[in-house]
């Protein structure tokens, strides 16, 4: 289990977690979700110790996480954001680096880079380097890397970015297998429907703040489920009903043109945050 | 087993850019031997010139092969490619980490230094290399290893590594007893020199091939360097917040 006690990371002035409280258990599928500057970058970032808190800690299965517990470390894996490796290794070497910082056994390593590389179809591409590889290829790559080492807690941090559609698909496929494995998942995402997909919970974020944790369908419950949008020369201006018959009558009532919609995970956020979230 | 894998990831890259590793170590200081010794030819205590720079170009060699295979690489790894975070992250305890990179970074550093030897072997000049010069010159290239690690924690920017070699590693070179002996600099500047750690190696490592008394107190001076180099990586890397 994951739990965060009143996290707090501050740059200089500026506070991008605002003390977070957490409690994410074994084999969640849960998403971190906010607009761009939520703070959840610096939450993986805190999560995995790349990032020491100002204030607060983090309890992994009670105990605290520090850059000298191995024993912790050991059960998270992690996607960041950026591509983090070497651009001058082969797809074989990135793997058997990684293995390495995680004391596997080398036939270990062999075997399960034949079978991960397989998996996501990157097995041709073996030999290349890094840096001759493409986005998504890329991506695809550091979330083999990241199962390598058979972790209990995976953080992937917008691990789809940049992959296009049918790679996407794949890799939620996969995500979900490996959760239903009972691998636990902390998950950022831009992609709303990404999270709806996946996600058992959702925490909202915004300003380094959790503002909700809830299903996703709670968070769509709350608001309604039916989505009235009423298309006008200044914008789309949504309204939301907790059932059909009264979006249905709103909707009789617009003169100009206007569709009717079930709510989805990205009404809620713009709703909350005030924003729109798009992908960016 | 965390300094084996930071060794085979330095073993990785020298495999790949052998060539190329090999040929930089090469190119300056056979500038410095071919102008300065055999191209200038002068005496000093009454031998050729190049007996005196031998031992403080092979030194010197030795601090750049070190300093340059961690600093910039290292620097890269953190701030442009992002791989340092896996390490980071990874349960490898980071001290064996360091470790890794010192030990990695001071074999590159003899490395270099040895591609020197070799290439002055031939000339007759009666210089002795021994195992305890070959010791002296391991400590030396872990010192500047650690320096690069430093560095490299230290560096904002690509270019701050770059500009430490201008400021610091360069003026080194020059001074530290490798082209002419530490002595001739006056007053405090030349007691402060005198205690550089690649003035000590150069010293001892020409006194050992002139087959003369080392003053072998010297590696103690590189030992305590190398103590606090270490001490203050393993800040960084354990302590520092944002790093």
């Amino acid at each position: 289990m994951i739990e965060t006690k009143n996290l707090t990371k501050t740059f200089d002035r500026f506070t991008a977690v605002d003390s977070l409280n957490l409690k994410i258990e074994k084999g969640e599928f849960f998403g971190l979700l906010g607009p761009n500057g939520a703070g959840k970058t610096t939450t993986i970032g805190l999560l995995s110790t790349l990032l020491l808190p100002t204030e607060g800690e983090i309890l992994i299965n009670g105990q605290v996480l520090t850059r000298s517990r191995p024993e912790l470390k050991r059960k998270i894996s992690v996607v960041t954001q950026e591509y983090s490796m070497r651009q001058d290794m082969n797809m074989d070497e990135i793997m058997e680096y990684q293995g390495r910082l995680y004391f596997m056994p080398r036939k270990k390593i062999k075997a399960r880079t034949d079978e991960l590389l397989d998996f996501c179809g990157l097995k041709d591409f073996r030999k290349r380097h890094v840096r001759k590889l493409s986005g998504g290829m890329k991506r695809k790559l550091m979330v083999c890397r990241a199962l390598l080492t058979d972790p209990e807690i995976m953080l992937l941090d917008e691990p789809t970015t940049g992959m296009d559609a049918l790679s996407r698909r794949q890799m939620w496929n996969l995500l979900r297998q490996l959760n239903q494995q009972g691998l636990t998942i902390l998950l950022t995402t831009h992609y709303m429907e990404e999270a709806q997909t996946l996600c058992g919970r959702v925490a909202l974020m915004d300003r380094g703040r959790l503002e909700t944790i809830d299903t996703p369908e709670g968070l769509i419950q709350s608001l309604g489920k039916f989505a009235v949008d009423e298309i006008t020369q200044e914008g789309t201006r949504s309204r939301f009903f907790h059932s059909r018959e009264e979006a249905i009558a709103a909707l009789s009532q617009v003169s100009g043109r206007c569709t009717l919609r079930d709510t989805t995970l990205e009404d809620v956020f713009v709703e909350r945050a005030g924003r729109r979230l798009t992908p960016s | 087993m965390g300094i084996i894998t930071i060794l085979w990831e330095k073993w990785v890259e020298f495999r790949r850019d052998f060539y190329k590793i090999t040929l930089a170590a090469m190119v300056a200081p056979l500038m410095y031997l071919i102008v300065f010794g055999l191209g200038i030819q002068t005496t000093s205590h009454g031998e050729p010139y190049l007996n005196y720079l031998i031992p403080g170009v092979v030194s010197l060699t030795t601090m750049n092969g070190s300093f340059n295979a961690i600093a910039q690489n290292l620097n890269v790894q953190r701030l442009y490619e992002k791989a340092f975070d896996q390490v980071l992250i990874s349960p490898t305890p980071l001290w064996q980490f360091i470790a890794g990179q010192i030990l990695g970074g001071a074999l590159r550093g003899l490395y270099a230094g040895g591609v020197i030897l070799f290439l002055t072997a031939p000339i007759q000049t009666g210089l002795v290399f021994s195992p305890v010069s070959i010791f002296i010159l391991f400590l030396n290239g872990a010192v500047f290893s650690a320096v690069g690690v430093v560095v490299s924690f230290v560096a904002k920017n690509h270019a701050d590594v770059p500009r430490f070699s201008s400021y610091i590693i360069m003026p080194m070179s020059y001074l530290c007893n490798t082209f002419f002996s530490t002595e001739k600099i006056p007053g405090i500047p030349g007691l402060i020199i005198e205690y550089l750690p690649l003035s000590q190696t150069s010293r001892m490592i020409r006194a050992i091939a002139s087959g003369e008394e080392a003053g072998l107190y010297g590696i103690g001076v590189l030992l305590i360097y190398l103590a606090v180099l270490s001490f203050i990586s393993s800040w960084f890397i354990y302590k520092k917040k944002n790093l």
